[in-house]
């Protein structure tokens, strides 16, 4: 070990770290100058492919997460001696943290790997230089197209599967374990939700999804080394996606509910 | 996938035994993977979900010692595990998916057949093994961590430790416990025979290989949320004893 090799290693994280966030903020300018509007016809077949790839998947793993939330609350509550409560435990449970989680993991597995998966095997047939000879911008063409589709589509897949969650607890709760009627678990679970807190779980959504199509397109589109590559840039943004995301999710938690519980109890 | 798993499971205890150095290597090799994005998942995620949203309820009844009772229940039984098996999955079994993808199409894993050398028991066996066992003694590091979080959310809302750690073990049993741990095996066991299968049976070049990737995290991940309602529910039911607050 000589004097300069531990400070490469800094060094080459620091520098990786630059290039991509410079990365990110080209795809997020070309979103925002609506320069992206050039390819709306391909935007509007990257939704096609999200709503008819992804829909059922999503909701299918925050349908899980929501029974579970439902035995969870349902048991913690009878423990407590107040099983009619058990809609707050579901209500929080649900709208402000797993459903969050649950729609991330897999928005990290399905979409943001597929994306890994599809830009970066363009990338090693050479099929981004053929794009960009043809006078294509490719990062435009491939990335912010991705990135505006994502926005435009995801917003809505993820209230609805904040419903197929709610769905999920109610049946859980209600008609599962039945230790409390299916008014009684409304009243309370209504009660302890208003929209403000909808609008936050979606911006802690959309914020985690955006972060992970931008981290699907940058290890995609520098994938480099054959078909080994691929699968390994497809691992690598998988690690990186899900800290990401839970660190997201803590932040929000922290911004959104930090200082003020938003609960209808006097105090 | 289930031929596979029973293929698996006769091979790991059949006689010859050449697995052990493939399974060290595996172990070390998951463990240098994971234990990062584990320690900034679990600490974030218990810290946000069960911490602050249930120290903020708490504290609306003046009641912020049982906080340490609430983590026996969210961290030992529900976020521990999950955050486990979320991460192994997500980087031990991406990365088992796309070596041995890799090897698939590059058609090493012919070749060893060729050489009279069986894929299954010199691969998946010791792979099966090392993510089986290195997802349950994470399961431990992660308990450690996910309590860290609470600590943290039991600091900043300036309570003093004394009544959490009460709580926490007058609450915590040791069926919680075995309960985690056997949950957080499973978890490893679905994940290997999955992420295994997947990158066996790729086909079609570079982008197949990412397919696979892709196809064996969301089976994955479906498999195991769906594996943990049905044993958390099991064991809920059976040991009633658990659900009892002291």
């Amino acid at each position: 070990m000589n004097g300069t090799s531990w400070v490469d290693i800094p060094r080459g994280w620091i520098t990786a770290f630059g290039v991509t966030v410079k990365f990110f903020g080209k795809i997020l300018g070309q979103v925002y100058s609506l320069r992206v509007l050039r390819f709306f016809g391909e935007t509007l077949r990257q939704c096609g492919v999200l709503i008819l790839g992804s829909t059922l998947v999503i909701w299918s793993l925050v349908f899980i997460v929501g029974l579970q939330c439902g035995i969870e609350g349902a048991y913690f509550t009878r423990a407590q001696g107040a099983p009619a409560y058990s809609g707050v435990f579901a209500a929080w449970c649900d709208l402000r943290e797993i459903v969050p989680y649950g729609f991330g993991y897999m928005m990290a597995a399905k979409i943001g790997t597929g994306i890994v998966a599809e830009i970066g095997s363009m990338r090693i047939t050479d099929e981004i230089d053929a794009l960009e000879v043809m006078g294509i911008d490719s990062v435009l063409f491939l990335c912010a197209t991705k990135l505006l589709a994502s926005w435009m589509v995801l917003p809505f897949i993820y209230m609805a599967s904040i419903g197929a969650g709610f769905f999920a607890s109610y049946l859980a709760v209600v008609v599962q374990i039945g230790e409390v009627s299916s008014g009684g678990y409304s009243l309370i679970f209504w009660m302890f939700q208003n929209p403000p807190d909808l609008l936050y779980s979606v911006i802690k959504a959309m914020t985690m999804a955006t972060v992970i199509v931008l981290v699907g397109c940058y290890y995609g589109y520098h994938a480099s080394g054959g078909p080994v590559g691929v699968g390994t840039a497809t691992a690598k943004s998988m690690v990186v996606n899900i800290v990401l995301v839970h660190l997201i999710g803590m932040l929000g938690t922290q911004v959104f509910w930090g200082a003020n519980p938003r609960a209808p109890i006097g105090g | 996938m289930m031929i596979l798993t029973g293929k698996t499971l006769v091979s790991a205890v059949r006689p010859p035994y050449p697995y052990g150095g493939e399974f060290v290597s595996q172990f070390l090799f998951t463990l240098r993977l994971c234990w990062f994005p584990l320690l900034v998942s679990t600490v974030a995620v218990s810290y946000g979900a069960p911490g602050m949203q249930a120290a903020n309820f708490a504290i609306l009844f003046g009641a912020l010692d049982r906080l340490g009772g609430f983590f026996v229940l969210a961290v030992i039984r529900e976020f521990a595990p999950f955050v486990c098996a979320i991460i192994v999955a997500g980087v031990a079994g991406t990365a088992i998916t796309a070596d041995l993808g890799a090897r698939k199409i590059r058609e090493e894993l012919d070749a060893l057949q060729v050489l009279g050398v069986d894929p299954v028991k010199n691969l998946v066996v010791p792979r099966f093994l090392a993510l089986m066992i290195v997802t349950g003694l994470f399961d431990v590091f992660a308990i450690i961590f996910g309590v860290t979080g609470g600590i943290i959310a039991t600091l900043v809302n300036g309570a003093p430790l004394g009544p959490f750690w009460a709580t926490f073990f007058t609450n915590a049993s040791t069926t919680d416990l075995w309960g985690s741990v056997l949950k957080c095996v499973l978890f490893g066991a679905i994940t290997a025979i999955v992420c295994c299968y997947k990158g066996m049976t790729a086909s079609g070049g570079a982008e197949g290989v990412g397919r696979a990737v892709n196809q064996a995290v969301v089976i994955t991940f479906i498999g195991v949320f769906a594996f943990n309602y049905v044993f958390t529910q099991t064991l809920l039911a059976t040991h009633p004893e658990m659900q009892v607050i002291r």
